[in-house]
Parts: C-alpha cells; structure tokens; sequence
C-alpha cells in the first residue's frame, strides 16, 4: 500500500503524529539534547549569566576552536546542549533574522522577538516535509530597553519560555535542582557567574579549566553607556568572557 | 517704428541690422494705416527698435530659455501665465474686473499686480498671460490712441484700437509673445469690447474670460448675467466670479480690481481681497441654510411663495 | 508633487513638537478639495506628515499602519519616533526604483525610560526614497517647502512653550502657504505634548 520500500504504516513522513498523539522525532530530539554537554543560564539583577561546558572527545582537538557559545547581535547571546551542526545553523539564521531587523527598524530586536523568530524557524522543522527537527536546546540571554535583561530557552518542538535560571543537557536535572536551591531574586552577576560554575561542577566530568568552559554575559547598560555619540556605535550588552577572565573565576 | 516691424518678420536677415535700419525708416510708415503719411516714431521717442537674439532661428532660441510655448517648461526664465480676467457688456455699460496675482511656476511672486492698463480715460485693457508683454504693447496702444486722437481730432472706436494692437502681435507671431487681451470701451457705437491674443485672434463680443481661471469664472458669469442688470448687480456680477476663481485657480487669487465703463469713461469701483470676501459669501450662504432649516422645522416650506 | 500639491512643517519646542499641514487637495490648477489631512497620528505622542501625490498618501497611509499595528503586537509595546522613522525609511526604499511619491515627516515624543529619563523631542523627514535627515530645529517637506524654509528660518526659537510654539509653527505655514499656489486652503496644527496633544484648524486664505 504505501511506496516501494516502505516500512509500513509509520513511515508517512517523520512528522506524523503516533497513535498516543507524539511527535516521536521531536522526542528523539529531545533526547539528542538529553545526550549533549551540560549548559545552563542565571538571571541577575544587573545581568545574566551563560555557562557551558566544553568537552573534547580527543586530546588532539585544539578546544581553543570550539565554540558553544555564541553572539547574536550586540545585544543577544545563545547557549546550547545537543548537536553542534544543528547549532550553528540556528546561529546563522538567528544573526540573519537579527540584521534584518536592524536594516528595517534601525536597532537590534528586542530578546522576545529574537526568541519567537527562532522558535518558529524550529517550530517548522517539526511540521515541514523531508525535514527533521533540530537536535537541541538553546538558552537565549538578552537585553533591551524594553524588557531589560531576559533569560530564554527554545526546545526542539519550538516551545520557548522565560526563566529566572535553567539548564539543559546531560545533567540537566541535577543542575536544575543545585539551582532551585541557590537562586534568589538579590543576586549580583557575579554571585551568579559563580553560582553558575558551582552548578557545572556537580557532576563534572575531568578537570574545569578556561579550556573546558565557556561563559557569555549580558551587563546591563548604564545611561551614559546608552549616550549615542555620532560615528561610535553603543558597547555591546552581551560578551563571552576571555580564557583569562575565565581562569580567573574559576581561581576564586 | 515701422522699421522695427519690417525687421522682426522671421525672414529677414539679422546680421546687417544696423545698416538696413536707415533705408526701412524712410520707406514703410504706410503700412500702419493708423499713421499713415505721418512719418515713422523713431525720431518722436517711440519704439527704438527691438532686439533680436543674433541667431539663425530666434523663435526656437526663445524657446529654449523661456517656458512660454509649453516645449520646456523648465527654463530658466518663466513667464507668468496664471490669471483671471473678465468682461462684459450690460445694460449699464461694461464691467471689468480682474484678479492680481502673478506667479513664476508655483511660485507666487505678486499679490498685488494691476491686471487692468488703464490706456485712456475711455479704454481699459485687460492682462493675462506674458505680463510684460501685455503692459508693453498696451501701453503702447495707448500712445497710439492718442496719435490717433491727435490726427484726427476725434476718439478711437474700440474697434480700431483693439485692431491696432493684433496687427502688432500678429507681426511677432510665432516668436513667443503671450497675451490674451479683452480691449473694452465706450465710443459712438456704445459699450465694446473687444477679445484679442497672441496668436492674432480678435473677437467681438458681450461676454468673455480670459486666464487660468476663466472656466470658474465663466461658472459664475453664465450663470447670473442678464442684459438688464442693475450696475450694483452688474458689479457684484463681476466682483463674485472673480472671488470664484480665485478660489478655485492656484494661479489666480490675493486681490479682485473691478471697473465699470460707462458713457463719460471709466470708474475704477474698488479692489477687493479675494479671501475676505470669499469667507463673507460662505459666512451668507452658512446663514441661509440655518434659517432655510429654522424655517423647515418650524414646518414652513423652504420653497414656499411669500404672501 | 505638483500633481496635487500640500505641504507640511514641524517644530521642536521644549518639551512639546509640533507638526503641521495646509488642506489643499488639487488637480494640477484646480483646487479639489479643502478637507484633505496630511498628517495622522500613530499614537498619542507620535504623528507624521504625508506630502505629495495623494494616491500615495493612502496607500502609504495604510501600509504604515499595517506595520505599526504588526510591530504593537509582536512587540507588545509603542514604536519609538526614531524607530518609525527607520520603518518608513525603509518602507521607501524598498521601491527604489518606482518610488511613493511622498515626502514624509515625522514629529514626536518618545517616552521616558528608565536610562533615559528625559528623551529629547524627535523631529525628522526624508526624500521619497527614505534618505532620512534630524533637524534639531524644524522639518518641512511639500510644494512649499523651500518658502517654509525662509519663514520657519526666521521665525524658529529654541525652548518655546506649547503655545508659543504653536503661534510660531501656524505663522510659519499660514506665511509660506501663502507665497505657493499648490498649497494653502485651510490649515491644521498638532501640538504633541507629554499630558495631551493640542489639534486645531486655522482660518487660512482659501484661494
């Protein structure tokens, strides 16, 4: 009944839904996300923190051109656990939907429009034929004037939501809990990079150097910092600390 | 004078200009039968001599610097063309009225220019199209009257006068003068006016307009002219179709000139602002709806017949 | 532009704009119609002036407000004067090569936020392919504009309160209309100030 080399009724496409009403690809996506490296994200009172960790599968890769995190726009940075590919993909369309915004409006999206963009590019991999989804999570750190800073996180289904603290990956669980308990509304950014790395070490594997962490941050801006001055752009909101920043949070 | 006409015919050859003036002054002043056997006016302060563009073609070199023949309507000098005149002939005489604003493009460069030459104390004429143009030769045509006067101890007929100036204009046809021009008067035959332009047309008429403005102003005029119009109704006449197309006109407005011609010559009645009255026609017509409605919901008929 | 002419000026004052258009709906010579709005509101601190071919001025119009209403709800806030500026700069430029043959002008005030507390007035315009300028002084744009150039130039102040603002910007246009054939037939001014805009018809010459 179905084409030539069929297997049978469930091999319509690979976005039909089973019997019990599931996406069985977008659980697998899930669990390609459940497979990859931890990551996770604070929300300070002053700014938000991302941190991931950083594994080679070999002695012989250079980890100095591995990158997990990554900017956006100048305001907006991304984080993720799953399939690199699949990421740098979603870093490429994301910095595109981000310059387009800028060419039409004059000024970077707002994190929530970045986030519903992407959400939807996501989205459409779980509904579009010949298509699979996207094999990971992404935790979003932004900040506008609008919304000051936000923290997000997009699934492989395209649901996003917004959090005060969350991870994702391998230990997500774990790192979830150690956050629940250490999170309150007072903290400062960098109670918050601390608090981040703490949260990595539970259930690290090897040793935690600036080599095998990344942390990206968004500051928020003070007035005089928001001044336009004519032919300087405005300092970015969002960065990736340097190995050297790194090695020395990681020291105290 | 007559050498200048001679000369400015378009076959004529530029380049010894000076010494073919001497021999053409001499011969010519016949063909004005207005002056004829009376000598040529160069000698008498008339008109010197016009000059022509030293080029083979000086109608199309106008044509290239001035927006008058419509080909380019972005050289550099612009002649004014916007303008709204009128006249006509009544039981009372005549009526002349005008408005005066003159523009350069879209730009209004006056609100206050005299539309109507007043040539002698019997003729008006009327401005519309090349300002200059039109004070120029009417101006002129009032010399020419007079001369007339002189010679033949009697007034021109306005019929004469206005022919004097087409066969001027119609010596320069095709060289971008632009006028259109209402010649209006008194003389033994009673009220005349006379329609006369640029390209050599002359009409004779009871009732015209001339300008960017004259179909609102025609509007008007067809609508409330009657031989046996009062001269306060004849004026009013006048006055409001001018009101009419200065609102209407972007190149007509600022100012309303109006004249009345009658037996002993003309009355200059008044110069009007186009807006104010304009406001005080809407201000009346305002009031006679209101009371139009006052009286309909009073249950009166609006169109009922007064007892 | 010349097809149905109109003109629009606006102004910054302290703590107030004001913006302002003549009425005038022309064919060519021929005056149309004297009712015909140049200049509407996005919201209750923002507003923007639309001179030139009238087709243009709905169709334009219309598309801003799509895009503004989409932006409202997808951003779940007000457009900023700056950023509508850009929005309509690049609305124009996308028809780069078959152009609206418009001139707009935008006058606003942009909210107070917390990094910036006390946001200056916001005027701007551009041409009809969305080349922006940001006068500090006063934008015009129209049939009129180089004759509202010459009186705004004379007549402009620094820090005029609403209503010294609203004399200087009706002056302006009620003057510089006067001296252009295409525009004029009535005139409307808006003052934009934080609390309430102020929107009145002036008694200019109709012909």
């Amino acid at each position: 009944m179905s084409g030539p080399g069929s297997g049978g009724a469930y091999s319509f496409s690979l976005t039909t839904f089973s019997p019990s009403g599931k996406l069985v690809q977008i659980e697998h996506a899930l669990a390609a996300v459940s497979g990859g490296t931890t990551s996770l994200g604070i929300k300070a009172t002053n700014g938000i923190v991302l941190a991931t960790e950083k594994k080679s599968p070999s002695l012989l890769i250079d980890p100095s051109a591995l990158e997990k995190v990554a900017p956006i726009c100048p305001n907006i940075g991304f984080v993720y656990s799953g399939m690199g590919p699949d990421f740098r993909i979603l870093v490429a369309k994301a910095r595109k939907i981000a310059q387009a915004y800028w060419k039409v409006y004059g000024e970077y999206p707002p994190t929530k429009v970045l986030v519903q963009e992407v959400a939807g590019v996501m989205q459409k991999a779980t509904q579009s034929g010949g298509v699979r989804p996207y094999g990971i999570s992404l935790l979003i750190a932004g900040w506008d004037s609008h919304r000051n800073q936000s923290l997000w996180q997009i699934d492989p289904s395209g649901s996003y939501w917004a959090w005060k603290a969350s991870a994702i990956g391998k230990n997500m669980v774990n790192a979830k809990t150690f956050l629940e308990k250490r999170y309150n509304d007072e903290l400062s950014l960098e109670d918050a990079i601390h608090t981040a790395l703490l949260t990595l070490k539970e259930g690290f594997e090897g040793q935690m150097t600036e080599q095998t962490i990344e942390i990206g941050v968004i500051t928020v801006p003070t007035p005089e910092q928001m001044e336009e001055k004519s032919g300087e752009r405005l300092p970015p909101t969002f960065r990736k600390l340097s190995e050297n920043e790194v090695r020395d949070y990681l020291s105290l | 004078m007559n050498s200048v006409l001679t000369q400015l015919q378009p076959s004529a050859p530029h380049q010894n200009r000076l010494e073919e003036q001497d021999e053409l002054d001499r011969t010519d002043a016949a063909s004005w039968g207005s002056m004829a056997g009376f000598g040529n006016l160069d000698r008498t302060g008339g008109v010197q001599g016009m000059s022509i563009p030293r080029v083979s073609d000086p109608t199309s070199f106008l044509d290239m610097h001035t927006d008058n023949m419509s080909s380019n309507p972005d050289a550099k000098i612009k002649i004014a063309h916007g303008t709204t005149t009128l006249a006509f002939k009544f039981q009372g005489g005549v009526i002349v009225a005008v408005d005066s604003r003159a523009t350069a493009g879209s730009y209004v460069a006056s609100g206050t220019v005299k539309k109507v030459i007043e040539i002698n104390k019997f003729l008006l004429g009327t401005m519309a199209g090349g300002a200059a143009d039109c004070q120029y030769w009417e101006t002129y045509l009032g010399m020419q009257c007079r001369l007339y006067e002189l010679r033949n101890k009697e007034r021109i007929s306005v019929a004469a006068a206005s022919k004097i100036l087409s066969n001027i204009v119609y010596q320069y046809k095709g060289m971008g003068l632009s006028m259109g021009t209402m010649v209006c008067g008194w003389d033994k035959t009673g009220p005349c006016i006379f329609y006369v332009d640029s390209d050599g047309q002359r009409l004779k008429g009871d009732l015209f307009s001339v300008g960017s403005g004259s179909t609102f102003a025609y509007g008007v005029l067809d609508q409330g002219y009657r031989w046996d119009l009062t001269d306060e109704e004849a004026q009013e006449l006048g006055r409001r179709s001018i009101i009419a197309a200065g609102h209407r006109d972007a190149y007509s407005g600022n100012t309303c000139n109006l004249y009345h011609v009658k037996e002993n010559g003309w009355d200059f009645i008044g110069n009007y602002d186009v807006n104010e009255l304009w406001y005080e026609y809407e201000g009346k017509k305002k009031a006679e709806r209101e009371s139009q409605n006052a009286a309909a919901a009073a249950g009166a008929s609006p169109m009922a017949v007064e007892p | 532009m010349e097809n149905n002419g109109g003109s629009v000026v606006a102004m910054i004052g302290k703590d107030c704009v004001a913006i302002a258009s003549d009425l005038r709906l022309g064919n060519q010579a021929v005056g149309i119609a004297s009712n015909f709005d140049k200049v509407f509101p996005v919201n209750d601190k923002l507003y923007y002036g639309l001179p030139g071919l009238a087709t243009d001025v709905y169709t334009l119009k219309e598309h801003l407000r799509f895009r503004v209403n989409m932006y409202r709800m997808k951003e779940e806030r007000e457009i900023t004067p700056k950023t509508f500026t850009h929005l309509v700069s690049s609305t124009l430029y996308e028809k780069r090569f078959g152009p609206f043959f418009i001139e707009p002008v935008v006058a606003g005030l942009p909210t107070p936020t917390e990094l910036d507390p006390h946001p200056k007035p916001f005027i701007s315009t551009m041409d009809t392919i969305g080349c922006v300028t940001t006068p500090k002084d006063f934008a015009v744009a129209g049939t009129a504009a180089d004759k509202l150039y010459g009186v705004a130039e004379g007549l402009w102040e620094p820090d005029l309160e609403p209503e010294d603002l609203f004399e200087t910007v009706s002056q302006t246009l009620l003057n510089a209309v006067d001296r252009d054939a295409l525009s004029g037939w009535g005139a409307v001014v808006h003052i934009i100030t934080h609390d309430k805009v102020i929107t009145r018809t002036l008694r200019a010459r109709m012909d």
